[in-house]
């Protein structure tokens, strides 16, 4: 990008954007000096041509085998081995219950008392999903419940407070008693698809975990962002969601790419960076045959 | 133009940042998520240059025949790439310098450069039921590539051997010389080592720390018959 400089009166240039940056740096140029370069309808403060062509920073800080999240909860609790191998342990308060994905409890304290609780009906068996989730409530004194996903990958945490996030249908690892947890069948906006988007509706008041295969990337949305639909996570509530296809008709066809997913509005959208299902379609030439 | 990879080793992908104007060519299926802003083109061949050909060709690689090629225009964009399998990513600078890519492993280029496909030992890749292509990509710019498992850099001087299998990528400086790893096509196929590449010359070779063929017939036998 070649940029012209408007300052005292008189037009420099062109710059290129690391000229200009470093130019900003030592002073020769300020932040609100005119700028200009081809594709911009006028003369614009320089401030604003900068913060238009840079990048936004990653929202993901990948702090290794840590969690990054240092914010509200109910219970403490730790993620370790992010992002290939995230590991959850909750402190349950004394008397306290959470909700956790079938078959996920992996450790826990010996006064941790298990009950089996059908959620949903039958639209969580629509969603694929196991038909239970098990409640552990810390009995006679507080307790200690570690917890593995059963896809190796990362893990996010999350508290609700009133406001309501939509997970991919094998998306949930645990919550509090606090959060409802119905599925939402996408119906038939995903019906062409053949693989059909099913959602976990979650709302009300505490903690929530979600996992994914491969790692996780937070993307806040303002405006517009498209997601291939086997990499959605999670996303808030208030973005609106569009399946569709990406590109003219050539890349409807050929383009490799499936079904997307368009978002729309502000929120925030978490995507994996593998997905189950191609790593399954990738074992099929390895399947012995019948014969 | 800024390419990160991110969330490395185990499950990495790429950012691509795209300033108004710029644009990266990806093997087709390799976007997982993009500002919607961009604009999407598909083609059969490498924008401006090559040919039908070039295309059959990258169909007979096991590559995908179409390219995607996606594109900044008003506004600041950018696009995750990823690939299918577990592993890394790289971000490579050519200089000028060619290299040549396995072809499972190609995962984007910048505009500038460009892409031609090398056959391998057609005949021995046949007898072995192992397939081995090579894309070639030279000129400037940048490349990105993705590996099962860890990536790492091999500095040959003189002659070196590397399993077909774990071979990410190398300098073409390098001559190479795929051959049967044993004596004779009997200790190839029992040993299991299959094909190799012998190396000569002074120059980089990227391994994968993994070979995904073993991966899927490792798996293979536990899996429902097709």
């Amino acid at each position: 990008m070649q940029i012209h400089i408007h300052r005292d009166g008189k037009t420099a240039g062109p710059y290129s954007l690391e000229q200009v940056r470093q130019m900003l740096a030592t002073g020769q140029v300020q932040a609100n000096d005119l700028a200009h370069h081809a594709g911009l309808a006028s003369w614009t403060l320089l401030s604003q041509v900068l913060s238009a062509v840079t990048p936004p920073p990653i929202p993901t800080a990948p702090a290794a085998s840590a969690s990054r999240d240092d914010g509200p909860r109910d219970m403490e609790f730790a993620v370790e081995c992010r992002p290939d191998f995230a590991f959850l342990t909750v402190q349950v308060p004394a008397g306290q219950t959470l909700k956790v994905e079938a078959s996920a409890m992996a450790t826990m304290s010996s006064n941790m008392v298990m009950k089996t609780k059908m959620r949903g009906g039958l639209s969580r068996f629509l969603t694929g999903e196991s038909l239970f989730l098990n409640e552990f409530t810390a009995g006679g004194g507080p307790g200690e419940i570690g917890i593995a996903p059963g896809s190796p990958g990362d893990l996010e945490h999350v508290h609700l407070n009133g406001d309501t996030i939509f997970l991919q249908s094998s998306g949930f690892v645990a919550s509090g008693m606090g959060v409802q947890v119905d599925s939402k069948w996408q119906g038939f906006k995903g019906f062409f698809s053949g693989e059909a988007l099913f959602l976990i509706r979650c709302t009300g008041q505490g903690d929530l975990w979600f996992n994914t295969f491969g790692a996780m990337i937070p993307i806040d949305v303002t405006g517009d962002y498209v997601v291939d639909t086997g990499h959605i996570v999670a996303f808030t509530e208030g973005l609106q969601y569009e399946i569709g296809r990406i590109g003219g008709l050539k890349s409807l066809f050929f383009s490799g790419e499936g079904l997307v997913c368009r978002f729309r509005g502000q929120g925030r959208v978490w995507i994996q960076t593998r997905q189950l299902p191609s790593f399954a379609w990738w074992t099929y030439p390895f399947r012995p045959t019948k014969d | 133009m800024n390419i990160q990879i991110v969330q490395g080793p185990g499950n990495a992908a790429a950012r691509i940042g795209l300033q108004p104007g710029e644009s990266i060519t990806t093997e087709g299926g390799a976007m997982i998520a993009m500002s919607s802003t961009l604009h999407v083109e598909t083609t059969t061949r490498k924008r401006d240059s090559g040919s039908i050909m070039g295309a059959l060709k990258r169909l007979v690689t096991g590559e995908s025949i179409f390219l995607n090629h996606y594109t900044a225009q008003g506004q600041f964009g950018e696009v995750f790439l990823a690939p299918t399998l577990p592993g890394d990513m790289l971000r490579h600078d050519l200089n000028g310098a060619p290299i040549l890519v396995q072809a499972g492993s190609y995962v984007a280029s910048t505009p500038s450069v460009d892409m031609d496909i090398r056959w391998q030992g057609f005949g021995k890749a046949l007898f072995s039921g192992e397939s081995w292509f090579l894309i070639e990509l030279s000129g400037e710019g940048t490349v990105v590539l993705s590996s099962f498992g860890a990536i790492y850099p091999l500095e040959v001087n003189g002659e070196h051997i590397v399993d077909t299998g774990h071979i990410v990528a190398f300098e073409s400086t390098l001559k190479y010389n795929v051959v049967k790893a044993g004596g004779s096509w009997m200790t190839a196929i029992l040993g299991g080592e299959g094909l190799v590449c012998k190396f000569q010359g002074q120059g980089t070779v990227w391994c994968q720390s993994h070979n995904a063929r073993s991966f899927g017939q490792a798996l293979g036998p536990m899996l429902k018959p097709r």
